[in-house]
């Protein structure tokens, strides 16, 4: 059969049974059955257990439970609480005010939590009530969440960065370092925003609180210092090449346990539903990955990615019309899938296609992030806008509008980046290996 | 029998839990032993905890409702057509992990029949870290025809009540 046909065909049994209900991780294993007993002579019931079992063991992956473990105990110690407190004197007096505190404090909630909903949630949950109180513009408010919200999953240590490591078989500590800049670039854009609406219309942003000294800055701040120091050391470690993402991780471990002991926060209870949490989250993971893994080998024995790899040079699409379409392609696919198994469904065909065009795999991997954050904040399956619909009282509507001019400055970040891919991958050239 | 099948994920989920933390312990073993210049190579151990881990927590982390599904449809299924997406769901579910369960058997039985070995420096027979991705397969599977069954008596699906809301379980404590 052409491959043209078997692809379309997998295609629509990868949806469809995606649309029944049925889990993510067996969708993967069915879609990868029925192509290697259906258009393939290879036998499928070995195959799938030794490309499980290899998937499982990966060695880069070791880095996922450890991050996913040292967000859950960060999370549980009283660094939520005191994030508004902590950031609130820092960012008063610019203009905007504490909506600055909404993008600042996910983008260091980001660094901890490294899932968007959560770090939307558990920012929101402090901020949107002090906000209100305040007599802030509501939808400015939401807007900012949603928006920023979605840095957890560019902002390393990101668990979507190791994902997309491990199915492009790509360095992660080169993704960590490279995720840096465009996070901290779409920070600023985002306050940037916030303070010209100010600036034109001062009542969506009126109260700017009283003015403080420096030293109150800093004794309202001091678990966020310890928190920053923590994560700035972790990546320190990687980019100075002293540790693998794994060991970093460890250490991140260990110094987040530390840190909840010597707040208080360290209780057998804590540590066990930490410890739990990160099962749950990183089982369901590396589920979905060992099932992605083999249906990328089965794709490999039916020949699709490579025929559909080959329409890039046939139809002579250019690199930048590759990008425009595949953001054109998972803006769509992020209206019902979540990000991971959207990353994770897509690579068998989409990086084939991606390297025969010319375009760097580092690149590529921040590109798919930032997509994949866009569609957190889509219609009808936005993770952020469930969270915001329920912690406002809004309708979906209603915080999706907010939410729209975000969605419009991460397509601007994504033209800067495909503009000027050197600010990428820039600061990766002098890491030490 | 109700109580024991739950017992068996959550003791499961516990040992998954200890696989976990055993990934750390072993690269801070690498870690000072880097410092007293003796050579730990915990990238094979690491890797068989993660895999350890994984397997054991699989049936435990079904029971949580955090593996993750498109519910933008089922969602609106009502009363006995909501029933019949669940018992396909399921059903298919066990039919995929009982596969897999059979073909992880076969692959311990064959690793250890051959004396497959670890390449590393520990040189791990890998029968036996394979036998964590047979034995949590299995009891996933055992999982899913439990559910199945339930469904079948009809009692509501464990997952609906999560699915209510969409949100995952670490989402909603954080609400």
């Amino acid at each position: 059969m052409d491959a043209g046909v078997i692809s379309l065909v997998l295609f629509a049994l990868l949806l469809s049974l995606l649309a029944s209900g049925l889990w993510v991780a067996p969708t993967l294993l069915a879609v990868g059955f029925v192509a290697l007993a259906g258009f393939s002579s290879a036998p499928a019931g070995s195959l799938l257990a030794s490309t499980v079992w290899d998937a499982s063991w990966n060695w880069a992956l070791t880095a996922l439970p450890l991050f996913v473990w040292m967000g859950e105990i960060l999370f549980r110690t009283r660094l939520s609480s005191d994030m508004f407190n902590g950031l609130a004197p820092w960012v008063a007096r610019l203009p905007g005010g504490l909506l600055h505190v909404n993008i600042v404090g996910c983008g260091v909630m980001a660094a901890v939590a490294g899932s968007s909903a959560v770090t939307c949630a558990t920012v929101g949950r402090m901020s949107m009530p002090e906000l209100r109180r305040r007599g802030y513009d509501e939808t400015l408010a939401i807007g900012t969440l949603a928006g920023s919200g979605t840095l957890g999953l560019l902002i390393p240590p990101s668990i979507m960065l190791i994902v997309y490591g491990v199915v492009a078989q790509q360095s992660i500590s080169r993704l960590f370092i490279a995720g840096i800049a465009p996070g901290i670039l779409i920070i600023c854009i985002f306050m940037a925003y916030v303070m010209v609406r100010a600036k034109l219309n001062p009542a969506l942003a009126p109260d700017a609180g009283p003015r403080t000294t420096f030293m109150d800055k800093l004794r309202a701040s001091r678990l966020l210092f310890p928190v920053m120091g923590l994560i700035m050391a972790v990546l320190g470690s990687i980019y100075g090449g002293y540790a693998t993402p794994t060991e970093a991780a460890t250490v991140g471990v260990v110094g987040a346990l530390v840190l909840a002991h010597l707040t208080g926060s360290l209780t057998r209870a804590s540590f066990i539903e930490s410890l739990m949490g990160a099962v749950r989250t990183s089982c369901m993971i590396a589920f979905i990955l060992a099932g992605a893994a083999f249906m990328s080998i089965a794709m490999g024995f039916t020949g699709v990615p490579r025929v559909l790899a080959s329409y890039v040079d046939a139809w002579q699409l250019s690199p930048g019309m590759l990008i425009l379409l595949l953001t054109i392609l998972y803006i769509f696919l992020g209206c019902f899938l979540d990000g991971v198994s959207m990353m994770v469904l897509t690579a068998a065909v989409v990086l084939p296609m991606v390297q025969a065009a010319g375009i760097d795999l580092l690149w590529f991997g921040i590109f798919t992030v930032i997509v994949v954050e866009m569609a957190q904040i889509t219609p009808p399956v936005g993770f952020n806008l469930f969270v915001l619909q329920s912690m406002t009282g809004r309708d979906l509507l209603q915080v999706t509008k907010a939410a729209a001019p975000f969605f419009v400055l991460m397509l601007l970040s994504i033209l800067f980046i495909s503009v000027f891919p050197n600010f990428i991958l820039w600061p990766v050239q002098y890491m030490v290996q | 029998m109700r109580r024991a099948l739950d017992r068996l994920y959550l003791w499961s989920g516990y040992l998954a839990a200890a696989f976990l933390a055993a990934i750390a312990v072993t690269i801070i073993g690498q870690i000072v032993g880097r410092f007293f210049s003796v050579a730990i190579d915990s990238t094979e151990t690491a890797g068989f905890c993660l895999a350890a881990s994984t397997f054991f927590g699989i049936a435990y982390t079904y029971r949580e409702s955090a593996h993750i599904r498109v519910t933008l449809f089922v969602r609106l299924a009502r009363g006995s057509l909501r029933r019949y997406l669940s018992l396909w769901a399921v059903g298919m579910f066990a039919l995929m992990i009982g596969y897999l369960t059979y073909w992880s058997f076969d692959l311990v039985y064959f690793s250890y029949k051959f004396n497959d070995i670890s390449p590393g420096l520990l040189a791990i027979p890998f029968w036996i870290p394979r036998s964590a991705m047979a034995l949590g397969a299995l009891t996933l599977t055992i999982a899913l025809i439990d559910e199945f069954v339930c469904l079948l008596r009809g009692l509501p699906a464990t997952f609906d009540a999560a699915e209510l809301d969409t949100a995952p379980a670490d989402l909603k404590e954080a609400l």
